[in-house]
């Protein structure tokens, strides 16, 4: 039996990186004085990633790894996914950057370390190889957005988001919690991997329903937490309401942090009943379908209902729906790139939706809301912002020379390459996926429309902040980059060993 | 010179950047000599490198590795063979003569800077196009000329017309888009490659099944219809005409809507392997050749009438190629490439005088005064029409040969009737426009230089392009097949009353529109004169014009207005009908966004009741 001590400590070192300096900044927050500015703390939150991203950098290609009774994994899988949210939060703290100086009441120390905290729930989410890890994570960063979503606490709109996320939130994390309980029922462990095995013999051994029920219940909390339909319904409104770079942060970094949670889920600890195991009542294939009822519903609804929308923060809430439907696509027909293609869309979708989310920012500073209407004539104000903004749709449009574009397409690959006469359904989700594309370019270039067609309200340039302008202008090389060379990253992509996060460390 | 074929393209983007860059700085003059001196070289290598391919006729192709997709590593390149070193060559130089003439159309516009960035842009996107050795390649520059189309359509964005057309085009033709997208994705499922090369020794070797190849093919071919404005999806192009004159002349003429029927031209050997889908070509293109020709007869805005016979036009090329006319359907591209850019020009120049005049019915008698840009406009109605020795007769010729020898006898008694409605719509154009009296009383104003030297120079292709033909010995079609394996033309003796029934036929046209509206005697907008004496009965050509009228004209004229109906009521009305269903499901999906918390967490529950109903209630009951 091994101690605590005989652990390899240094695995962790990211993770306690960041819960390092969140404890520290919120000592540092209590002995400021009350009228201090706090801007400042977005340093410390930067050299603490920096960090962490240096941490995780030195795990690149080391085997698998278990800690803590195997309850947290180091591997491939985490590495990447860690990678996507530690920049991701980067990229929001820079934006947050004297981005509520006005607001009155508003806490800026509390806003950072709060993120980080928010970001430590998801580092954990992607590493954890247990149930317990894994609730803990999420409800860490779960927790951390609520008071995240409510931080301007004078504005209506941004209480009523922050309530509905929680009491929304918390439903959801009971349904995890139910289906979870009767996981461990059946297979009395919480560890995935030991789950896996059980949860085989429970479904050839008459309890396939229990693991069915179980299945539903848990893919009702995962779906609220990834935002896909039919569990879209708060998206809008806590969107709407929450901070634009919060915004930012639920369509990007809990978005990316709950897929990892769901790859790791369904794939190992559910594998039984993605694959077959021979159920009486429900077939192995039905994991599959529900999973892919779910894409192609928020692909539509999404789509459909964003095309409505007067509101930019609102119809790009809708359009992070259909984005997450298209992710969910590959998870939903498997396929030889299922890892890569999902890694490679959500990277794209990173640095896509953080500049799009930095640009509407702007946009709301400037004009007081986020209406469509706001964009009028932008091209004529801020050009070089104009031009990255309308990159940025192109790439959530998914036209080509953008990530957004190779992104589709690997994944439009992937559906299609596994697809056969009996598999239609592959098919047919690939029709969804191309149709909500087409249906897509209707709102996408109302804003470039907007943009470039229509006369400026008024004469003086937008003012573009120097973080700002660093983070779009770092989203705009990628956005671009990664389409021209989807090698640079397919590269690291393809030498990872996925394998490792699907079986345990003997 | 082949080997530097690839940097083509680079120079028109080189412009592109800079202008984009620094557009506030450079004055009008600066940005057009930057942008097209860049052309001006894209063009001298073009040039060069067909010389070169006159000798070699080993396609030349340049690679480097993009990425690796599984075990495939999938290449970016620059492919030279004869198809495409001959585009390359129409591309650049039309290119660089309109970018020369929008010196002067756009004079006086304060965002000259970004209109030659936007056109740079499509040029470098339309080299990349012609020049791309495999099929997602090509399909990336595909999708970006049509982003430069929608910018440079809506380029007047102040104007609402020009915005909503910008809009039209660009999801019409996406549309399109998406089925040559399926179409590339089914390719590298089949044949594991996007590269021509190794899609045309897939095929040639029997590895995909034929039923496969069908589908690919017309799913390739609804690409096509997308970009040259093929039936159904024709009606962005007329639209696209709010956009400046020399973007229509350039793009929505000359080279982007052609591209279509160079994309099925380079994927030919994919549509030589199945019937139904080159069946499909030819009469779709035969289709949209009369139906576009028809409609064309009753519009009364030059540009339109223009636009409409490239529609029409465009339908001719695919007929010939749908008829296995491969060398027919290039050979009328380079000729109309060349004519039809021509006569925008030319129309260009005449708005430019009558300040912005369009309406061909406030024109005419413009012969006595502007006999320079009436013979210029002349010579491409001459070339258009099928008159030798101008250009359009002999591709037109070659093309009902085509049709003939294909065996397919509606499909040619349909391009000889268009090729008779063709003379008709664009000398009634003529005759309007530089004969009888003068209707507008706008008052002619000068034309710069500028302008007037680039459709001299177009006009040399325009007459002497059809001497290809005459080429000893099949040099042209020789040339442009060898080493494809494809056919030049259909098996068979041309016979040799083709020629001469397009000739009279185009003849017979000019005269019908010579005697409606040539002699002044018909006065617009009056359609119908009441016969009065038994002079005029007798008058033999009266007799001619009213039978042409009650024959021809008038059901001619509702046939058009008929299909202009179908296509204003039908297909428009399809249109928006798909928008209207997306736009009532939105209102329902908004609906139930009533702001309730518990709403929410309802809707969710009973989601996933039904979603788990629906996967498993078959085995419940089942």
């Amino acid at each position: 039996m091994k101690t605590l001590i005989d652990f390899d400590w240094t695995v962790m070192a990211p993770e306690l990186t960041i819960a390092g300096m969140a404890a520290l900044l919120s000592v540092i927050d209590l002995f400021l004085h009350p009228n201090k500015d706090r801007r400042f703390f977005m340093w410390p939150t930067l050299i603490a990633i920096g960090t962490a991203i240096g941490f995780v950098a030195t795990q690149w290609g080391k085997p698998a790894y278990q800690i803590l009774a195997d309850t947290y994994r180091v591997d491939d899988f985490a590495f990447v996914f860690k990678m996507i949210l530690l920049i991701g939060t980067a990229l929001v703290a820079v934006i947050s950057y004297g981005a509520f100086r006005r607001e009155k009441g508003f806490a800026e120390g509390e806003y950072y370390y709060l993120l980080l905290v928010a970001l430590l729930g998801g580092m954990v989410m992607t590493s954890s190889g247990d149930l317990i890890t894994l609730f803990v994570g999420l409800e860490l960063l779960s927790i951390a957005t609520y008071i995240l979503v409510g931080m301007r606490k004078r504005a209506i709109t941004s209480n009523e988001a922050a309530w509905k996320n929680v009491v929304l939130g918390g439903v959801a994390s009971a349904f995890i919690l139910y289906g979870m309980s009767f996981l461990y029922g059946l297979t009395g462990s919480t560890n995935l991997f030991t789950m896996k095995e059980r949860l085989g013999e429970a479904l050839t051994s008459g309890y396939d329903l229990y693991a069915w029920l179980a299945l539903f219940l848990i893919v009702f909390g995962f779906g609220f937490k990834v935002a896909v339909a039919p569990f879209h319904m708060w998206v809008p409104d806590v969107y709407q309401g929450a901070p634009t770079p919060i915004t930012a942060f639920l369509a990007v970094i809990s978005k990316t942090a709950a897929f990892a949670l769901m790859l790791r889920v369904f794939l190992t600890g559910f594998l039984p009943l993605f694959q077959g195991g021979g159920g009486t009542l429900v077939d192995e294939e039905t994991g599959g379908r529900l999973l892919l009822t779910m894409a192609g519903l928020s692909m539509i609804l999404g789509t459909v209902i964003a095309l409505r929308q007067q509101d930019a923060k609102r119809l790009l809430a809708y359009s992070s729906i259909a984005q997450a439907g298209v992710i969910l696509v590959p998870m939903a027909t498997w396929g030889p790139f299922l890892f890569p293609s999902t890694v490679y869309y959500l990277v794209g979708y990173l640095f896509t939706t953080l500049g799009a989310f930095t640009v509407l920012m702007l946009i709301e500073g400037d004009a007081g809301d986020s209406k469509l209407s706001s964009f009028a004539g932008l091209s004529r104000r801020a050009p070089l912002t104009a031009g990255a903004m309308a990159l940025f749709l192109l790439s959530l449009a998914g036209i080509p020379v953008t990530v957004g574009f190779f992104g589709k397409f690997y994944i439009l690959m992937n559906a299609i390459v596994t697809g056969s006469p009996e598999h239609w359904a592959m098919y047919l989700i690939a029709g969804i996926m191309l149709m909500t594309t087409v249906a897509s370019y209707f709102y996408y270039f109302g804003i470039i429309r907007m943009m470039y067609f229509r006369p400026p309200q008024r004469r003086e340039g937008l003012r573009v902040p120097v973080g700002a302008m660093m983070v779009i202008g770092i989203a705009f090389i990628a956005t671009l980059g990664l389409g021209l060379m989807p090698q640079w990253i397919l590269g690291i992509l393809g030498n990872l060993d996925w394998g490792a996060a699907l079986s345990p460390v003997k | 010179m082949s080997d530097f074929a690839w940097c083509i393209p680079l120079f028109p983007l080189l412009a592109s950047l800079l202008l984009t860059m620094g557009a506030r700085r450079y004055s009008d003059g600066v940005a057009s000599l930057i942008a097209s001196c860049a052309v001006f070289i894209s063009a001298a290598i073009s040039i060069g490198v067909l010389m070169e391919t006159l000798n070699t006729v080993v396609p030349t192709v340049h690679h480097w590795r993009w990425l690796s997709f599984g075990d495939q590593s999938i290449t970016v390149g620059a492919e030279v063979n004869q198809l495409n070193a001959l585009m390359l060559v129409i591309v650049s130089l039309v290119s660089f003569l309109v970018h020369r003439y929008a010196r002067g159309y756009m004079a006086g516009d304060r965002r000259m800077a970004t209109f030659y960035a936007y056109l740079s842009l499509f040029t470098f996107s339309m080299l990349g196009l012609v020049i791309s050795p495999n099929l997602l390649q090509l399909y990336v520059f595909w999708e970006l000329v049509g982003v430069c189309s929608f910018l440079l359509i809506g380029f007047w964005f102040y104007k609402p017309e020009a915005k909503r057309a910008a809009r039209k085009a660009f999801i019409l033709t996406r549309i399109g888009d998406v089925g040559l997208f399926i179409a590339v994705i089914l390719t590298f499922w089949q044949v594991g490659s996007f590269e021509w090369e190794a899609i045309f020794a897939a095929i040639s070797a029997n590895k995909i099944p034929p039923e496969m190849i069908t589908l690919i093919a017309l799913l390739i071919f609804v690409g096509a219809v997308g970009k040259s404005g093929q039936f159904p999806l024709h009606s962005w192009l007329p639209d696209a005409m709010e956009g400046p004159t020399p973007v229509s002349a350039l793009i929505h003429a000359a080279t982007m809507v052609a591209a279509g029927a160079y994309l099925v031209a380079r994927a030919f050997p994919i549509f030589a392997a199945s019937d139904v889908a080159l069946g499909t070509v030819a009469y779709v293109g035969a289709f949209t050749a009369i139906f576009a020709a028809t409609i064309g007869l009753v519009q009364n805005d030059i540009k339109r009438i223009l636009a409409w016979s490239t529609v029409s036009q465009l339908g001719y090329m695919m007929l010939a190629l749908g008829s296995s006319g491969y060398v027919a359907g290039i050979f009328h591209l380079t000729t109309h490439a060349s004519f039809k850019a021509l006569l925008f020009l030319a129309a260009g120049a005449i708005i430019t005088m009558l300040h912005h005049e369009q309406d061909i019915r406030r024109m005419g008698g413009l012969w006595k005064s502007q006999r320079r840009i009436g013979w210029l406009f002349l010579i491409g109605c001459l070339a258009i029409t099928g008159i030798p020795p101008f250009s359009g007769f002999f591709s037109k010729e070659e093309i009902l040969t085509a049709a003939w020898l294909s065996g397919r006898v509606d499909l040619f008694l349909v391009g000889v009737v268009t090729a008779f409605l063709t003379a008709l719509y664009i000398f009634r154009l003529f005759f309007l426009v530089f004969m009888g009296e003068e209707r507008g009383k706008i008052a002619p104003s000068q034309i710069p230089r500028v302008m007037i030297w680039p459709m001299v120079l177009l006009t040399i292709p325009a007459i002497g392009a059809g001497f290809l033909a005459w080429i000893p010995a099949h040099g042209f079609s020789d040339w442009l097949t060898k080493g494809t394996g494809i056919l030049a033309a259909p098996q068979g003796e041309a016979p040799g009353w083709i020629p001469l029934l397009t000739l009279l036929l185009s003849l017979a046209g000019v005269g019908v529109a010579w005697l409606r509206y040539g002699r002044g005697a018909v006065t617009i907008p009056s359609q119908s004169q009441s016969v009065t004496g038994i002079h005029h009965l007798l008058s033999r050509a009266y007799f001619v014009d009213d039978l042409y009228r009650w024959g021809i004209g008038k059901p001619y004229r509702w046939l058009s207005i008929l299909l202009s109906w179908v296509d204003q009521q039908i297909i428009s009305g399809i249109v928006s009908g798909v928008g209207a269903l997306f736009q009532a499901g939105g209102r329902i999906g908004s609906r139930m966004q009533n702001g309730q918390a518990q709403t929410y967490a309802l809707v969710s529950l009973l989601g996933l009741v039904i979603v788990i109903v629906g996967l498993t209630a078959g085995r419940w009951f089942g």
